[in-house]
């Protein structure tokens, strides 16, 4: 596993400044996991595994605090109550109304996922958001994607769901010149810049956290590298902090533009 | 009635984020997916006439359409509504 921060700084080793050796620079190849063990021909990753866990846990809790829901919530299922009213109240109404409460256990499920998974850059041991590798963001845009088409197609029937691409308002001869764009917008823009946008943020929030663990690590010395070293510890904290924040800014996001498109399928808003 | 009020006032103001955020990503939309759509075309006709000029004129042109487009149509206040 060479994305460990713990493995990461093993070659470092008694590796510090000023010892003659040079700074062991994060790069892409942090994002490159071993095998951890196989599952027949399957080989699982580290990232698979937090994936996987992530799912669980998110169905055990949920699972758990409705397994004999009460009037009157205790415990672990007023806590659920409270992350699923917040999905409701903060998320779900705000773009789809109450005739959007159907889709409520989708965004709620998404939401929390994504958001375990971005928090598992922080918690120790982990140390890693699944989420910077694009192929673990590509099976949620889908399920997105496919999810908007089949709605809108439901709801407007095909030819009405393209219809709402044309702009309305605008003079005819503009159209033509709009058109491609709408379409690029809708067929392309739309679905890439949802998970691109998720990717490119647990991404450079991992690499920044692992630039500052290890140059902490790095200029740890008793001579004027320690400066160095409290300046760096200093960063870990405020990244630590700034990643807190965006991992919960990233899930609201996906989870907000999700139901934006749905709202936008169930009925075109313009 | 208190709380009433603050919740709805709380659910009115999480109403207007949500619309921020979704009008200011699809402005972004607009604009990549002008430089790609004309950038596309551009580079379709950079192909059949064995030039590389009308892929970039393509994407500044479809840049071009979409800052247009995105002025006319949430440029004066109150057009999006």
């Amino acid at each position: 596993m060479t994305g460990d921060v713990q493995v990461l700084a093993a070659p470092a080793g008694g590796c510090h400044i000023f010892s003659g050796c040079g700074y062991p620079a994060p790069g892409i190849q942090d994002f490159d996991f071993q095998t951890m063990f196989r599952i027949g021909d399957f080989h699982v990753t580290k990232p698979i595994l937090i994936a996987v866990l992530c799912a669980i846990s998110v169905i055990v809790f949920f699972g758990v605090a409705f397994w004999r829901p009460k009037m009157v919530p205790r415990g672990v299922q007023n806590l659920a109550e409270i992350g699923i009213l917040a999905v409701r109240d903060q998320i779900l109404r705000p773009s789809l109304g109450r005739r959007g409460d159907s889709y409520l256990p989708f965004l709620v499920s998404l939401f929390f996922y994504i958001w375990l998974m971005n928090l598992m850059e922080l918690i120790p041991f982990f140390q890693f958001p699944s989420m910077s590798r694009i192929g673990f963001v590509w099976p949620l845009v889908l399920m997105v994607y496919v999810l908007y088409w089949y709605l809108g197609i439901k709801n407007q029937g095909a030819w009405g769901y393209f219809k709402t691409m044309i702009p309305p308002g605008v003079p005819w001869f503009i159209l033509p010149i709009l058109i491609p764009v709408e379409f690029a917008r809708f067929f392309i823009v739309q679905p890439f810049t949802l998970g691109v946008r998720l990717f490119a943020n647990m991404f450079a929030g991992h690499l920044l956290l692992t630039i500052f663990y290890l140059a902490t690590w790095y200029m740890l010395s008793l001579s004027i590298g320690l400066l160095y070293f409290v300046g760096s510890a200093f960063m870990v904290v405020f990244v630590f902090l700034l990643e807190l924040l965006v991992d919960l800014l990233q899930a609201f996001i996906f989870t907000t533009l999700t139901a934006t498109y749905i709202a936008d399928s169930l009925e075109r808003a313009h | 009635m208190g709380t009433y009020r603050s919740r709805a006032a709380a659910e009115s103001s999480a109403e207007g984020g949500a619309k921020g955020i979704g009008v200011g990503w699809t402005v972004f939309s607009y604009l990549i997916a002008g430089m790609v759509a004309y950038g596309g075309i551009g580079w379709l006709v950079g192909r059949a006439v064995h030039a590389s000029w009308p892929f970039p004129v393509g994407m500044l042109v479809g840049l071009g359409i979409s800052l247009g487009y995105i002025i006319y149509r949430y440029g004066r206040q109150g057009a999006a509504e």
